[in-house]
């Protein structure tokens, strides 16, 4: 090996909030990365074993990625920002905010850029008084690192240019539950579980399904695409624990996503967000045929009377027979109680994860809800009938993990970043603060009202809180947007208004912070070139995987250009404004990090030591010792999930300990909420198919996590694009549009064509998939496709394929000045028209976003 | 000692690492003597090719991760005019980049489709097996990503097992593959007055022109999956359960074949 050669851990690029997968193990020659391969865990590392009588369950020493991370690499010179960019027609005097996304751009030096952002912060300081009218909006979802390319330093910052400085509070933008949303919002009411964003625990939940599970619901879960984009190739494994142990899984959602289309026994579709009226109607079935368990209904929930009268029509309501749930939900009614049969037959699990069409669309809270109610019914926590993730980061735990782990290294094995408390908190650290969802209406509208912080572990009650912006009516509003994620548009709904949101007068100042010009970076007025992976060391902690562990990165190559690190830029602008100390060179920040680990405090492993020797991974206890843990919280052999609900019949985060059918939190605190009443129910509403809007546009959007990317990241990497996209006749890579044929039929429109999906908010192209794949009347397309604007008959489009534009904003629900009781997201599930275009049509390079050239460079 | 691929088409669930790894591997590196960089995009020494089976909602997906089959009686070989296609040792078939002309005659010729021309070096290039990590004691790319063990390769008498992909091209590949997709005929089974789906019926598909039969019996779902019938025959479906009147189907087998929703009548 000659000396230009090393091999070199790399974070998984889409780490996100300081907690990555196992590491890309990269080559290193001459200052380029030759390759990028899995980790493979050594030898001497005890892996755990779940032992059953359906036999020995472990995972494989071989530890893949999704694809997108060994292709990262492409990202490192394509489409980079290089150096600090300034828009040309931006000045303080004059920002010319309609023409952002217009314009051109010209490289300036560090210290001018430094200057400008330094410049406008005293100036919204003495404009306004404080920092709170400048929104700062990262969160996360970009590339991320332990530390260096992790995006909550903007956040940090402005807390100490307040608690410092003295200049006052921030807006800080606060991340809501972007992926399990129904569950914060809506299951929480039900069965508590505030500590794992209302989900159930996970604590060694696989001891009791590999050992009694007969079948398991994916209710949306995709394990091929999110779990593995997630947590790595075990989410793969899990499902292959399933198959081993002769589980059946049966898979529910209105496509045949990845993992359902090669491991499951059965699909059953079903139009987008209906999941409540079929859970609804298992119901009814259960309740006619006597089958479901009535004693754990009797002893472990509250309400249930009011429910099954609800659900038999007692209640002046419609009867909820399979009958009437096959006309909403699209599924047979034979299929209906076939299905309620089987779950109640046998000992059935639910399996989710991230995403999933159920959860991230309107009323999502409704059918978490009433998919809790549903396992209440069939006793959840008792042998075999558990809440399953297949594949979980560790924090979703009460106090063991899903697979055999020593409690200790579970709670100081690997370093905790505290700058997560950003993104996943109790509460907003600033006072002022607006939820993600609604950062578009908080710019343009002159004041907005919710209820609940969105934060990620706030108490229950928060949610009945109510909030609004501007919190007074002589406030400024938000003048200046700190933008460090560039995923806004393509991430969250109601795009196209996002990006007239940053061009509105209002706004004197975008900054942009990112590595690669895309999606809405091109809005920015000053763009700060921010570095990959790649470029710079940083710790490793390990955690969304199952086995917990830490690696130091070393540097890989050069920075490119003048990029920095997220940590680095805002050092630097924390130097301009004489907060140097607060701001420590990064080696001792991770030195301290590690210092308060087990591999430090327990194994001895000093920092210098840990920097050569690059890894440390935990031991896993045998089953022996793993059967000692269990017991010290209760546990046997076999015992995991929900067990001791269900044998204690309490001790739930609800205000009867117990499932509460009936919310009495809702019933007392918030009886006046028409959307979320104390009864989860049915409800219709403007983006369900059968409303009145369902005229003009018939079709409904499902909208999964990605498989190639994540999120909206890597739509540029060629070899991304090259697998994932439809070449349209132009040549163009479209964006995959899934349409079943007799969609497709009647509309003229034949695979690999070219469509225009669109609604009253505005259109994006896709490349036409016709496929048996996807419901009648529905179509999936999957979020985070890049922007590229274009002009198609005379107005403005997206080629990209970026449906996020399209999707519905919160205030369509209630109209403006009226208050939003659940700031949900609303990104599945909506409606549109497909219609095939001619191509020639299209008026490509038309300015907005990406006519912006770049002179100096 | 020969090498050999053995490939699972009922273990590959299409994630395309092996696209991936292939291409990290060989854009942009040059191995000498097995092979030149590949260009950036458009070459896929490794393909994974989708085929979409059955109809909504009994529908399933098959890949099929292509490769160089590395023939021992290639069309390539017998093709190039400059002898610049070569079997190593090992079995591992290449084209060496010192002698391609870049003529594209093996690429006419080979019935797989995995050959694709270079145009800026003016070479033909495919699947070298990784030959150059294989004379390191070390596995291809594709093999060492695939997260499902669909895609092994090792010594010839380790690896067992595993037919040619159409064998009737008489190539003697090398790479070798196990659960090929072949026909099924699914549907489910109703009771017409009562609407209710009915599990355990037997379905039999009795091949008109050959001996022998399947039968399958629905499951909970009412579904049934005749799988592993033959292509392009004449089937036989009966499906028989007492107090019903029997339905009969004759079904060609051109592809998978779904028979819908059938509706049995019970006898009066």
């Amino acid at each position: 090996m000659s000396d230009q050669r090393k091999i070199v851990y790399v974070a998984h690029p889409a780490s996100g909030l300081a907690r990555s997968n196992f590491p890309l193990v990269c080559h290193v020659d001459d200052g380029k990365i030759v390759r990028s391969q899995p980790f493979f865990i050594p030898e001497d590392v005890r892996l755990y074993e779940i032992k059953t009588s359906r036999g020995v369950f472990t995972r494989p020493r071989k530890d893949v990625q999704m694809p997108l991370a060994y292709a990262w690499k492409r990202r490192v010179h394509s489409n980079r920002v290089k150096y600090p960019l300034l828009r040309n027609d931006w000045s303080p005097d004059n920002p010319n905010p309609g023409k952002r996304g217009t314009s051109g751009y010209s490289r300036i030096s560090w210290d001018r850029a430094l200057d400008i952002i330094v410049a406008q912060m005293k100036s919204i300081r003495e404009k306004y008084g404080s920092m709170e009218p400048v929104l700062v909006q990262a969160d996360g979802h970009g590339q991320s690192g332990y530390m260096q390319s992790l995006h909550f330093w903007g956040h940090y910052l402005f807390d100490r240019v307040n608690d410092r400085l003295g200049w006052g509070w921030w807006t800080q933008q606060v991340r809501n539950p972007d992926s399990w949303e129904g569950y914060y919002w809506g299951a929480k009411h039900v069965w508590g579980f505030e500590s794992t964003l209302g989900e159930p625990q996970q604590d060694a939940v696989w001891d009791d399904v590999l050992e009694h599970t007969e079948m398991v619901i994916f209710s949306g879960n995709d394990p091929e695409a999110t779990g593995l984009g997630m947590s790595g190739s075990i989410a793969l494994e899990m499902v292959k624990w399933l198959k081993r142990a002769g589980i059946k899984i049966v898979a529910i959602s209105p496509d045949l996503n990845y993992a359902a289309a090669v491991h499951a026994d059965k699909w059953i579709p079903l139009k987008p967000n209906t999941d409540s009226a079929l859970y609804l109607a298992l119901v009814h079935v259960w309740l006619v045929e006597g089958l479901y368990d009535k004693e754990y209904v009797r002893t472990h929930t509250v309400g249930f009377e009011e429910f099954r009268k609800h659900v038999m029509g007692e209640d002046g309501s419609v009867a909820k027979t399979p009958a009437w749930a096959e006309a909403i939900t699209g599924i047979p009614a034979r299929t209906i109680k076939a299905l309620a049969r089987e779950w109640a037959g046998k000992k059935t699990s639910l399996s989710v994860y991230f995403g999933g069409p159920k959860i991230r669309g309107a009323l999502s809270h409704m059918a978490a809800r009433l998919e809790a109610y549903v396992l209440a019914m069939q006793g959840i926590g008792s042998p075999g009938r558990q809440f399953l993730r297949t594949g979980a980061p560790s924090f979703y735990k009460n106090s063991l993990a899903q697979v055999p782990r020593y409690p200790d290294v579970d709670k100081s094995g690997i370093a905790m970043n505290h700058m997560i408390e950003y993104a996943i908190g109790k509460g907003p650290k600033s006072p002022v603060f607006i939820p993600r969802t609604l950062a578009t209406e908080a710019i343009l509208l002159p004041s907005i009202e919710w209820r609940g912080t969105s934060a990620a572990l706030a108490k229950t009650e928060d949610q009945f809180q109510k909030y609004r912006f501007p919190p007074s009516p002589d406030h400024p509003g938000i003048r200046m947007v700190w933008n460090e994620n560039g995923s806004q548009p393509g991430s969250w709904g109601n795009g196209w208004k996002w990006l007239e949101a940053l061009r509105s007068p209002q706004i004197e100042f975008v900054l942009g912070i990112h590595p690669w010009m895309e999606n809405d970076i091109p809005f920015s007025d000053l763009i700060l070139p921010a570095q990959t992976n790649f470029e710079h060391e940083d710790l490793i902690a390990v955690q969304r995987t199952d086995l917990l562990s830490m690696f130091y990165q070393d540097q890989a190559i050069e920075p490119v250009g003048e990029s920095k690190s997220d940590y680095e830029i805002h050092r630097m602008i924390g130097q301009r404004l004489g907060l140097d100390e607060v701001f420590p060179p990064v080696d001792d920040w991770l030195k301290k990090a590690f210092e308060g680990t087990l591999a430090s405090t327990k194994l001895g492993i000093t920092w210098e030591e840990f920097k050569q020797k690059k890894s440390v991974i935990y031991d896993c206890p045998t089953w022996e010792e793993w059967l000692d843990i269990k017991k010290e919280f209760g546990l046997g052999a076999h015992d995991g999930g929900l067990h001791n609900f269900w044998s204690e019949a309490g001790g739930l985060d609800t205000p009867s300990g117990k499932i509460e059918f009936v919310s009495s939190r809702i019933a007392e605190q918030d009886a006046d909420n028409l959307e979320r009443p104390p009864l989860a129910k049915w409800m219709t509403h403007s983006e369900v198919q059968g409303s009145k809007k369902a005229k003009d546009y018939p079709l409904s959007v499902m909208s999964n996590h990605p498989r190639f990317r994540f999120h909206v990241q890597g739509d540029d990497i060629d070899w991304i694009r090259e697998i994932s996209k439809v070449r349209g006749p132009d040549g163009y890579l479209y964006e995959p549009c899934w349409i079943h044929p007799s969609d497709a039929l009647p509309r003229g429109i034949a695979n690999g064509d070219v469509i225009r999906i669109h609604n009253e908010r505005g259109a994006v192209l896709v490349g036409a998939v016709v496929t048996e794949r996807i419901i009648p009347s529905a179509l999936g397309i999957e979020h985070g496709a890049r922007m590229d604007l274009a002009m198609l008959e005379g107005k403005l489009i997206d080629r990209g394929g970026c449906i996020n534009l399209i999707a519905p904003s919160l205030m369509e629900k209630y109209g403006p000045g009226e208050e939003i009781k659940v700031p949900e997201m609303n990104v599945s599930g909506f409606l549109v028209e497909a219609v095939k275009i001619d191509v020639a049509a299209i008026v490509a390079g038309t300015g907005l976003g990406y006519g912006s050239t770049v002179s100096g460079h | 000692m020969g090498k050999k691929f053995l490939i699972d088409v009922d273990k590959c669930s299409g994630c395309k690492l092996c696209i991936i790894a292939c291409k990290d591997e060989h854009v942009g590196s040059s191995y000498a003597p097995w092979s030149r960089p590949q260009p950036d995009t458009g070459h896929f020494w490794m393909d994974v090719q989708p085929i979409e089976r059955g109809r909504t909602p009994r529908v399933r997906m098959s890949y099929l991760p292509l490769l160089c089959q590395h023939c021992a009686n290639a069309p390539c070989i017998k093709s190039c005019p400059d002898d610049a296609i070569r079997t190593r040792d090992d079995g591992l078939v290449w084209i060496d980049p010192a002698a391609c002309t870049g003529c594209g005659l093996c690429q006419d010729a080979c019935p797989y489709d995995v050959i694709f021309i270079n145009d800026e070096q003016g070479i033909a290039q495919k699947c070298t097996g990784c030959a150059h990590r294989v004379d390191e004691g070390l596995l291809p790319r594709c093999v060492e990503v695939c997260p499902h063990e669909a895609i092994v390769f090792g010594d010839e008498t380790d690896v067992a097992g595993g037919e040619a992909y159409h064998p009737e091209y008489l190539a003697e590949p090398r790479v070798l593959w196990k659960g090929l997709p072949k026909p099924w005929i699914a549907g489910s089974i109703t009771d017409f007055h009562s609407d209710e789906l009915i599990s355990g019926v037997a379905v039999t598909a009795v091949d008109l022109f050959a001996d022998g039969s399947v039968t399958v019996l629905s499951d909970d779902f009412g579904d049934f999956w005749l799988r592993g019938l033959e292509k392009d025959r004449k089937y036989r479906v009966e499906i028989r359960k007492k107090g019903y009147e029997a339905f009969h189907a004759i079904v060609t087998t051109a592809d998978d074949q779904d028979l819908g929703n059938v509706l049995l009548k019970s006898v009066q």
